[in-house]
């Protein structure tokens, strides 16, 4: 009994002699190492992020098909329909939800295989701008230097000027002549409204609201009487002008055009702006990018 | 011979005991993982196991992808109305951990369609005040009256008092603004319409130049949605961090 334990134990330390040659001990050590090498790979494989076929991850609730339902869509659905937190949902609103997320998912995969989206206007606009809402999302992440807003800033100076603001007055003359005279007589000093009134000019009422932004002395005046106003000083009084079969003329009390804002005034816009700026250069790369690789054929005389 | 084979064993233990290092790392942090993901995010600073490890990363991650814009220390910057992240005043929602996680995965304004995009503050200086609805544009006087009530409303004195009552009528009549700050002005935390008779001012200081600048030019902020850019931890643990900046102030 014990020469054959002897003996076993003397071939396995023959088996290890790295000064012999053995072919078993070669070929074993490498089966081992393949063995071990495909068991670390399979680790890796059913638990990298992404491969879901090993269990549900843990920054999912469930898997369906392979495409996950967030844990943070199922908070927020529990949040939404019970008002409750995971920790104060009942097992009933747990799983009631849960089974609605997965029965959305199905129906959307469902409408994936249908090939829905072939068929349903409102399906293919959800696409559209689901796709376009991504290049939003990336461009509202770009956080750009502080060099770059002012770059920008300089470069769209007239983006960041608030309204000009005007309060005018539209009189309106009975003939050319009278309109004549009380122009010169306000331009040589006369107080405006007795030399208004005394030509037998009245205000129109189009801009006696007093101050208006210029879009809306723009709208109640038209866009020729505005264009003449907007070049008035304070105090100065415009040439008669025919409009709308009318005379008219103009007396500007107080006119301040618009400004652009300091930087550091108007930095949130700048930013918003380059932001913007960005979407629309995603946009048309993107545009540029899906007509690049699509294969598309116009039929004969759409062309 | 002998010591050839102990080398042999020796260099087979430190790989099987490397490998079972690694298979048990591997195996705590997915156990980690899980338990802090699948907590109650709304519990979790109760947590005093998981809050530490929680508030350290969060801190970490605030520091590179939000103090650009929220500062270093949370507290925002009224100048670009960037929102206090350390007071008690909520833009959107209650202050809770899960809903601050849901900002920072999906975002304000951020073209997410799981983020907040409810409403913005219109423009009322402008031609067309609102882009997503019909809403009218105001005078300059107009936008005077409403400043000069919601100063009276905040405490200031010496505002004209007819320019009050005609800004009240403005506020909760045709200005369209009760509609989403109420006829108190008290705000609605569930599309982020701040409270405007509280004191505390997102942009600027409550002076008149800066409510007339606001109601003339609108003011509508964006907060990234970091979903693509942030691993599920790390958005949940930046959300634990922002929260506790809340409490730190309140349990004082």
């Amino acid at each position: 009994m014990s020469s054959l334990a002897g003996e076993t134990k003397a071939n396995l330390r023959a088996w290890w002699r790295p000064d012999v040659h053995n072919e078993r001990r070669s070929v074993t050590l490498c089966a081992l190492a393949a063995v071990l090498g495909l068991v670390i790979a399979g680790i890796g494989l059913f638990n990298a992020r992404g491969t879901r076929v090993a269990g549900v991850p843990p920054e999912d609730a469930a898997v369906v098909n392979r495409s996950p339902i967030l844990l943070s869509d199922y908070v927020v659905q529990l949040q939404a329909l019970y008002n409750v937190s995971p920790s104060q949902a009942t097992t009933d609103q747990k799983r009631a939800t849960l089974n609605s997320m997965i029965r959305e998912e199905l129906y959307v995969q469902r409408g994936i295989e249908l090939g829905l989206q072939n068929d349903f206007i409102e399906i293919r606009s959800a696409l559209v701008n689901a796709v376009e809402a991504q290049q939003e999302i990336d461009a509202n992440a770009t956080v750009p230097t502080e060099q770059e807003l002012r770059d920008f800033y300089q470069k769209h100076l007239q983006n960041f000027q608030p309204e000009g603001l005007m309060t005018v007055t539209d009189f309106v003359a009975p003939d050319l002549g009278s309109a004549q005279r009380a122009v010169i007589a306000v331009r040589s000093g006369q107080d405006l409204e007795s030399a208004m009134a005394a030509g037998g000019l009245r205000t129109s009422g189009a801009t006696d609201d007093g101050e208006e932004f210029y879009f809306a002395a723009e709208q109640h005046l038209g866009s020729t009487l505005f264009s003449i106003a907007k070049g008035l000083q304070d105090g100065q009084v415009s040439d008669p002008v025919a409009d709308g079969g009318r005379v008219h003329v103009l007396a500007m009390r107080n006119n301040r055009r618009p400004v652009p804002e300091d930087y550091s005034e108007a930095r949130d816009q700048v930013l918003a702006g380059y932001r913007t700026d960005e979407i629309a250069r995603m946009r048309a790369g993107t545009d540029r990018f899906l007509r690049e690789r699509a294969d598309v054929q116009i039929a004969k005389g759409l062309q | 011979m002998r010591s050839m084979y102990t080398r042999y064993i020796l260099l087979l233990s430190a790989v099987v005991i490397v490998l079972i290092m690694v298979v048990a790392t591997t195996v705590i942090h997915r156990r980690e993982r899980t338990e802090f993901l699948q907590a109650d995010a709304d519990r979790i600073l109760d947590d005093h196991r998981l809050a530490p490890k929680a508030l350290a990363r969060g801190r970490r991650i605030f520091l590179a992808n939000c103090a650009s814009c929220h500062g270093a220390d949370g507290r925002g910057s009224t100048a670009t109305g960037t929102p206090d992240l350390t007071d008690q005043v909520f833009l959107y929602g209650t202050g809770r951990v899960s809903e601050i996680e849901s900002i920072v995965l999906h975002g304000i304004r951020s073209g997410d369609d799981k983020g907040w995009d409810l409403a913005w503050m219109p423009a009322y200086g402008k031609p067309v005040p609102y882009a997503r609805g019909k809403l009218p544009s105001l005078s300059p006087g107009e936008i005077e009256q409403l400043t000069s009530y919601l100063r009276a409303l905040n405490g200031a004195v010496g505002e004209d008092p007819a320019a009050v009552s005609a800004g009240r009528i403005l506020f909760q009549e045709h200005g369209g603004c009760w509609d989403c700050h109420g006829r108190d002005a008290q705000g609605d935390t569930a599309i982020g319409a701040p409270n405007l008779s509280d004191g505390s001012w997102l942009r600027g200081d409550g002076s008149r130049r800066d409510i007339s600048r606001i109601i003339r030019e609108g003011l509508h902020g964006v907060s990234p949605a970091f979903r693509g850019r942030l691993d599920p931890v790390n958005a949940r643990a930046v959300a634990v961090y922002v929260a506790s900046l809340h409490a730190r102030k309140e349990s004082k």
